[in-house]
Parts: C-alpha cells; sequence; structure tokens
C-alpha cells in the first residue's frame, strides 16, 4: 500500500519534471531561431511592468513583430546587460531614471539614434544623441493636508533645514535614484560645499525618516507618520486621486489628505527630471528599436503617460488631466538645467556616504 | 591527505551508490558556480575604494544590526512556533489540522506584503486605531523588522518542529518518566535534545532568511547588511563591491553555518531496539484548551488574518477597475510551472545530500551539506547574475528557459529542503534498510521500500517549503525567467512598488490562495500516509 502511493507521488514528479525539461527546451529552440531572423523586439525596462504593459499592448496592435519585455528594476537591469555582454538579446533599453541612462550611455551600451528621432521630442533631449525622454517628472516637497498649512513651507528647498515644525516629521529618500539626481543637480547649481552642508543642516535640524523609495514615503505621509517628505509629483497625485480618473479636481474628494508644494520658480527642489530610452549596441533589430521608441513620443503613448501615470510629455500640444500643473507652468517651475549633467553621480554618492546615508 | 580520504569514502559508501553522484555533482556545481561569480569580481575591485567602502563605522553598525535581528527574530519565531508544534503534534485539541495549515499560510505571504499590511495596521491612522481604538505607534524600525520576519518565518520552525514531534517515540519519555523524573524535567532532558536537529534545521532557514531579508527591513527601514548591499547595486550600479558586500553577507552567514554543524555534532535519534515505534498517546488539555485555542488564534489573527485582511481591503477598494481573470490566469499558470517542478526538483536534490550526511556522517559529506546552504545565502541577484554568465558561455541555448529558471530556483532553495529530511532520517532506523539489504536487496531497492516511506512526512514539508518560496522570488524571476514569463509575484511586486495596490491585491491574493491549497493538498496526503504507516507494522 505504501508502495503505491509513493507510485503516484514519483510518477507525479517525474511528469513535472519532464514536462518542465520538455518546456525548457522548446523556449530555448524558440529563441534560439527567432533571435537569428530578429523578427522579434526584446525590450528591457526598469519601468514598473503596470506602466508599460498597456503601452507595450498597444504596440503589439499596430506592428508584425513579436514584442517581449524584460522587467526588472533599472539597476538589476544595468548589471544583467553588463555581464550578458556581447550576447545580449536585448534591442531596447527604456530606463525609469536619467542616471541610469547616463550610466548605459557612459558604458557605451547605446547607440546613436537618428535625427528624425531626437527631433521628436521638444524638452529635455540630451547632448550626446545616444538616448530620447519619454516622460518627465518633477521633485516637490509633499505635505499632509491635515497637519501642514502651506503658507509655513519655505520658497526654497535650501531654506528646508529651518522649518523647525517639521523637526521628526519630515522624509526623504536618500537611496532612491531621483533624490540623488537632485542632490548632483545642488552639487551642479550651488556647489559641493555647499550641498554637504545642505544634507548636514537636514540630517542635525529635522531628524528625517529615510524611506527606501518614494511610494512609502507617501504611504507615511497619507498615515501620518510624517508631515512633509521630498518626492516626485506623481507619487502624490496617485496617491490622491487613486485610480479615479478625473478632468475636474473640484468633483471629487481626495483619497488621501496630502498634497503638492512647490518652491518658486527656478529653485532647484524643483528639479525635472526623465524617463528616457535608447536602442542598444547588441540590438539585431535597431530599426525596430527605433520604431518603438516614435510610438512611444506619439499622441498615444504621450497622453497614456499624463492620464494614467500622471507624468509630464515631452512632446508639445498634449493635455493633461487638470489637477496636474500645465505643462508650461511646470517647465518654468523647473531650473534650466542639462540633465547629462546627472552623469557624475560619485560625488554625491561620497557625500550620501560621508553623512552616513548611504 | 585530502585525496586518501576520498578514495576512502568512495570504496566504503559510494562504489555501489554511484547514482548519488550525479545530484551531488549537480548541488556542488550549481552552488559553487555564484561564489566563483563573487569571487572574480570581488577581485576587480579597487583596494582603496574598497577600504574606503568597508572600513567605517556603519559596517559595524550594520553588523550589529544584523546579528541583533536575526537573535531576535530567532527567538520570536521559536515563541510561536513551539508551543504550536506541540499543540497541533501532541494533544487531542479539535482541529489541529486546521491549525497546521494555518501555521504554514505565512509562508504564502510576501514579506513586503507583510510589511505593508503592518504598517496599514498600526499607527494613528492605521485600522487598529481607526477600526479597535487600539492606538500603537506606526511600526518601523527594529521592532516593526522583527514583528514581520517573526511572523513571516515561524512556520520554517513550526514544521521543522512538528514533523519531529509527530517522529518522535514515545518510549524514551516513558521510560524517563517511570525513573521518577517530573513532566519538565522530562521535556528538558529528553524531549528537548531530541527535537535538536529539528530546531536547528528551522532556525537556521529563520536566520539565512532574516541575514538575506530586504522586502521587510526596507520598509521598516531598519539598515542590515542585505539592505546595504542592496543599496550598492541601485545607487551606484555598481557589481563589483556588491560582489564585495555579498561575501561579506556569506562569511557571516558561513559563521552561523559552522555553528549549527557543531551543535548538530554526534545526534543519533533512531530506535535501536527491536519492534516498531508508535506515536505518542496525545495529552488532553482540559482547562487548558480555551487558552490554547486564545493562543492560537492570536497567531493566526497576527500572521494571516491581518495580512489577508488588509490585501482583501486594497481589493475592495478597486471594485470600479474589477478582477483582471485573464491576465490572473496566465499569471497563476506561469507560478505554477516554475514554482512546482522547482519545489520536486529541490526536494530530489536535498534527499541524497541529506542521506549522505546523516547515513555516512564524515567532514566530506557535513560540508556537502554545508555548501547546499550557501545557495540560499548567497544573495539571490548575486546569483542570477552569475547564472547568467555560465549560461551564456557554457549553456546558451538554455538562457532565459524555463528549464533554467527551475534549476536556479531549486538550487537557490534546496536548503528549505534539507532540514526536513534531514530531521526525518535521524529518526529513520537504518537497521531496517540493513535488514532489507540482507534479504537481498540493492541498495537503492532497499532505501525506496524501507526509508523512504519514513521520510514522506519530511518530504512533504520540503516540498510546500520550496514551493512557497518559489512562488514569492522576485530577483531570480526578474533576471533568469523566459521573456515574457509574467508570474504573479511579479506583477504583486510592479502594482505594489507603483503603490497601486488595489491592482497589486488580485495577484496577491491569488498567490495565497493558491498556496494555501497547494499546502492543503500536501497535508491531507500526509495525514493519509501516517495513518497508513502506523496501521501497517514493518518488520
Amino acid at each position: 500500500m505504501i508502495n503505491k502511493t509513493w507510485t503516484v507521488w514519483s510518477v507525479l514528479g517525474a511528469v513535472l519534471l519532464s514536462s518542465m525539461a520538455l518546456m525548457g527546451c522548446g523556449t530555448g529552440d524558440d529563441a534560439d531561431t527567432t533571435d537569428a531572423e530578429s523578427d522579434e523586439l526584446v525590450i528591457y525596462t526598469g519601468r514598473s511592468q503596470a506602466l508599460v504593459e498597456p503601452l507595450v499592448e498597444m504596440y503589439r496592435e499596430q506592428t508584425d513583430r513579436e514584442v517581449r519585455v524584460r522587467y526588472g528594476s533599472d539597476a538589476q537591469l544595468l548589471a544583467a546587460l553588463a555581464e550578458e555582454g556581447d550576447q545580449s538579446p536585448a534591442d531596447v533599453f527604456w530606463a525609469n531614471t536619467t542616471g541610469a541612462l547616463g550610466n548605459a550611455a557612459e558604458e557605451g551600451r547605446l547607440t546613436d539614434l537618428p535625427d528624425d528621432l531626437l527631433g521628436m521630442a521638444d524638452y529635455f533631449v540630451p547632448s550626446n544623441a545616444q538616448w530620447t525622454p519619454v516622460t518627465a517628472r518633477f521633485r516637490v516637497l509633499a505635505y499632509n493636508t491635515d497637519r501642514v498649512d502651506p503658507e509655513d513651507l519655505p520658497s526654497s528647498v535650501l531654506d528646508l533645514p529651518a522649518q523647525s515644525n517639521l523637526e521628526g516629521r519630515f522624509g526623504w529618500t536618500p537611496a532612491y535614484s531621483s533624490f540623488q539626481d537632485f542632490v548632483t543637480a545642488l552639487r551642479v547649481v550651488e556647489d559641493s560645499a555647499s550641498a554637504a552642508t545642505w544634507l548636514a543642516d537636514v540630517e542635525a535640524n529635522l531628524d528625517p525618516n529615510s524611506y527606501t523609495s518614494n511610494t512609502p514615503l507617501v504611504e507615511a505621509l497619507a498615515a501620518e507618520e510624517i508631515d512633509a517628505g521630498l518626492t516626485n509629483h506623481y507619487y502624490v497625485l496617485r496617491k490622491r486621486y487613486g485610480d479615479a480618473k478625473v478632468d475636474d479636481e473640484s468633483t471629487i474628494d481626495p483619497e488621501a489628505p496630502i498634497a503638492i508644494h512647490r518652491f518658486a520658480d527656478g529653485d532647484v527642489g524643483n528639479l525635472a527630471l526623465v524617463t528616457g530610452a535608447g536602442v542598444l549596441q547588441t540590438s539585431t533589430a535597431p530599426e525596430a528599436g527605433h520604431d518603438f521608441l516614435r510610438f512611444l513620443l506619439n499622441t498615444d503613448a504621450q497622453t497614456f503617460a499624463a492620464e494614467t501615470v500622471n507624468e509630464y510629455p515631452v512632446v508639445n500640444g498634449i493635455d493633461v488631466p487638470s489637477y496636474m500643473l500645465p505643462v508650461d507652468e511646470a517647465l518654468q517651475t523647473s531650473p534650466e538645467f542639462d540633465l547629462e549633467q546627472l552623469r557624475n553621480i560619485d560625488g554625491t554618492l561620497d557625500l550620501l556616504r560621508n553623512q552616513g546615508l548611504l | 591527505m585530502l585525496p586518501t580520504r576520498w578514495i576512502t569514502f568512495w570504496r566504503d559508501h559510494l562504489r555501489d551508490r554511484w547514482y548519488l553522484l550525479v545530484p551531488v555533482a549537480l548541488v556542488v556545481v550549481g552552488v559553487l558556480i555564484p561564489l566563483a561569480y563573487l569571487l572574480v569580481r570581488a577581485a576587480q575591485a579597487d583596494p582603496d575604494v574598497l577600504y574606503r567602502l568597508v572600513v567605517r563605522m556603519r559596517t559595524l553598525e550594520l553588523l550589529w544590526n544584523t546579528v541583533a535581528l536575526t537573535g531576535g527574530v530567532l527567538v520570536g519565531t521559536m515563541l510561536l512556533a513551539f508551543p504550536l508544534a506541540w499543540l497541533t503534534a501532541r494533544t487531542t485539541l479539535p482541529g489541529t489540522r486546521i491549525m497546521t495549515w494555518l501555521g504554514v499560510l505565512p509562508l504564502a505571504i510576501p514579506g513586503y506584503v507583510m510589511a505593508y499590511a503592518l504598517l496599514g495596521a498600526t499607527g494613528s491612522q492605521g485600522v487598529l486605531n481607526q477600526v479597535v481604538g487600539l492606538p500603537i505607534d506606526r511600526l518601523h524600525g527594529y521592532w516593526g523588522a522583527w514583528a514581520a520576519l517573526s511572523l513571516g518565518t515561524f512556520p520554517y520552525l513550526f514544521l521543522n518542529l512538528r514533523t519531529a514531534l509527530l517522529g518522535l517515540d514515545p518510549a524514551i519519555e516513558e521510560s524517563a518518566q517511570a525513573l521518577g523524573y517530573p513532566r519538565h524535567q522530562v521535556f528538558w532532558r529528553v524531549v528537548l535534545p531530541q527535537l535538536r536537529p529539528a530546531l536547528l534545521a528551522g532556525g537556521l532557514l529563520v536566520g539565512l532568511h532574516v541575514l538575506g531579508d530586504f522586502g521587510v527591513v526596507s520598509l521598516m527601514r531598519f539598515e542590515t547588511f542585505s539592505y546595504a548591499l542592496y543599496l550598492q547595486y541601485t545607487a551606484s550600479y555598481d557589481r563589483i563591491y556588491a560582489a564585495c558586500l555579498a561575501l561579506m553577507l556569506l562569511a557571516l552567514t558561513i559563521a552561523v553555518l559552522v555553528l549549527e554543524a557543531r551543535l548538530l555534532k554526534g545526534l543519533l535519534y533512531h530506535r535501536t531496539g527491536t519492534g516498531t515505534g508508535r506515536p505518542a498517546t496525545p495529552v488532553s488539555l482540559g482547562a487548558w484548551t480555551g487558552p490554547a485555542y486564545g493562543g492560537v488564534g492570536f497567531i493566526a489573527l497576527t500572521s494571516v488574518v491581518i495580512p489577508a485582511g488588509t490585501v482583501v481591503y486594497w481589493m475592495a477598494s478597486a471594485a470600479q477597475t474589477g478582477v483582471p481573470w485573464g491576465g490572473l490566469g496566465t499569471a497563476l499558470w506561469d507560478s505554477f510551472s516554475a514554482s512546482a517542478p522547482a519545489a520536486f526538483l529541490a526536494a530530489s536534490l536535498a534527499l541524497p545530500v541529506a542521506y549522505l550526511s546523516v547515513r555516512m556522517p564524515s567532514q566530506l559529506t557535513a560540508g556537502l551539506e554545508r555548501i547546499a546552504y550557501l545557495g540560499y545565502a548567497t544573495p539571490p541577484l548575486a546569483f542570477a547574475l552569475a547564472l547568467i554568465v555560465f549560461t551564456l558561455q557554457v549553456l546558451p541555448f538554455a538562457y532565459q528557459t524555463l528549464g533554467l529558471l527551475v534549476v536556479a530556483y531549486a538550487l537557490h532553495f534546496m536548503a528549505e529542503a534539507v532540514g526536513p529530511i534531514r530531521s526525518a532520517l535521524y529518526q529513520a532506523p537504518p537497521n531496517i534498510e540493513e535488514a532489507a539489504r540482507s534479504l537481498g536487496r540493492t541498495p537503492l531497492h532497499a532505501f525506496a521500500s524501507v526509508t523512504l516511506p519514513l521520510l514522506r512526512p519530511g518530504l512533504i514539508v520540503s516540498v510546500a517549503f520550496v514551493f512557497l518560496s518559489a512562488m514569492k522570488e522576485l530577483p531570480l524571476t526578474f533576471l533568469l525567467s523566459p521573456l515574457g514569463f509574467d508570474p504573479l509575484a511579479l506583477n504583486v511586486w510592479s502594482y505594489a512598488n507603483e503603490a497601486m495596490f488595489a491592482d497589486a491585491a488580485p495577484y496577491a491574493l491569488a498567490i495565497m490562495g493558491f498556496s494555501a491549497l497547494f499546502v492543503g493538498l500536501l497535508l491531507v496526503r500526509e495525514k493519509t500516509t501516517s495513518r497508513q504507516t502506523h496501521a501497517a507494522p514493518m518488520s
């Protein structure tokens, strides 16, 4: 009797194992043949599947090509690309952060893009011509509307350390790329010494909570663990308005008592950052890659980014939901800044390490 | 010196069991590849930069945090697991099967979901304060991480202990009692020492899990080594210094492994007398029934109901978007098609490893078993990168295939499968296997017909552990899965990471529900066997 149940057990195991082996071989052969003929477009993206999949689905409808996506964080994918080397199956790298694109360009992983493609975006096109911006986001100070009067908030991010009412009630994300990009900008706009002083003063005066990323920070803000924090604008909008698709802010109650405070126009605290994409050196189908990049800059895709993700378009003439600051006004808040300069991240990491934040 | 030892070992043990070498070789190669990878990468580091990164106060802080958290969680899980194991294995309390099932379920909940749930439950705006009027500070730091990790990992200890308690021969306890030892002394001097392999195996898994955890400590803002390691990969897109940190983490793990091996030395817990073991007579709890249910209820409430309730609450706020049934189906199939084969493969690999180390104890086999644990302790991101390099160099056709993903899961999670099998082997008497051999059976046949049935509860737990872990795994899945592979775990993470909790909810519920179902099925099979085993004396 025991042997009988054991037979069932082992047969089950054997079936599973062999089916797995078969599937494994099957996919292997698939990948092999399609790769050689390169009738497939492989995208590596550090953006969330939730934000990418609908767009890829739209693109699939208008192309004959098989489109496959590998998801991961920017850092994971850059590490994977480095280890894959020449054998990488990837055609397009679509990054969530400006720093990751800078790194990919510096490591020589990206190819030059054709001029017509580079001409599509109206803002933030990098001088190295190796990637195109896809969407823009802004650094902001988010605050809890039940606990903070916006009148009391400073007009420059440099004055934050003097904000004694936020002591022990302030959050930031020193390990997160967009915060680090902001510190790099601070180093460029002011200088390294002032950036170091600013970090030290915030540490000393506000005793900030350090969150790993923006989502937990915004959750903590809504839960009144903190009263204000430095983050990206769209996390606040998404938390405030949830999944509700509305055109008029006045018609719905916010889902969370949080709001955006912008510093004075041109303040480095309002820095604009971009997500972007480029075609990889290893691509066997660069034309297809360019085609996909053009798709990301067309009206449908840009509108999707604005309406669903609440990020800003990088081409003119796209409407954003009315609860977002209009594009031209938003652009005015950010300092004039060549995003190429964000490449120099090492000095920033040193500052953060010296401050014990990394 | 060493070669002679190998030759002797070969002659004494392996010549007529050569087939054991196949899985063993796979394990050794599979685990040493990532290690070699890390060493190669770390060797590329610039010593000055490395010195600046490593030799600073922060490293000591991280070390202290990591050790303190690991120790704390070990105590916490012990407090949760021990009473629950005893209740479900040794009492007449009705409903022990459901309690067992509830005691496994926390493993079906991804760590970051558990953390988000506890964060959502506590604090002035938290559910506990808003609904029940219980104002607890919003969890964070050491105690936040401690709570989430203790609640999420105690099943490792619970299942190991329970399996051991079920297999314990009551004759020794009875002898001790007959010799006049009071009950509590019997427990301390007779029962507890016999539970040592299970305690160590479960504790080891809990410890290694804490050492490697990122999801919980990052949300609770408690900085440990694995957190620093993650930052190194993320902040500077740097795999070289990250490799150095990973090696430091591995060194810490090796210390734990050596310690465990010391504690495990010279154990022998099977029956040596004639006849066959029987299950212990269950204890009736009497007046303690109420408090016992209360305790179990509390554990279930905090470790299962709160996180599951949180996800249901997320889901409710998504009423307008509806449930994406189509996406759920594909995701469920993708999850299952990788996790189930991985679970069986891991158990089949762990079986020879555990068998060799228990039945042919030597430095060699002990070392082999430790190697299996190293695979678990290698940070999954480094593990994945190593396998990328290896497959592209050696087996390019296997790159980004389901087969590779399954093997990666199995090698990485095999350590979870070793413990329960090992505990069961300690209790299975080798003399009946020898008897079977003296009756003319081959070693394999003797093992399969006599010992294997006794290992069944252990094997079931092994399969369940690996399955549940593989269902939740992220870094290996991100980097090694076939293109377009879209399992549940990736969906949950992707949505939760964007704060789209409502969209994450159906996928998280699917992981929990499906895992619960799978574990339930395994436990039902366990029950039928143990009854059969006891009904049919094997002599």
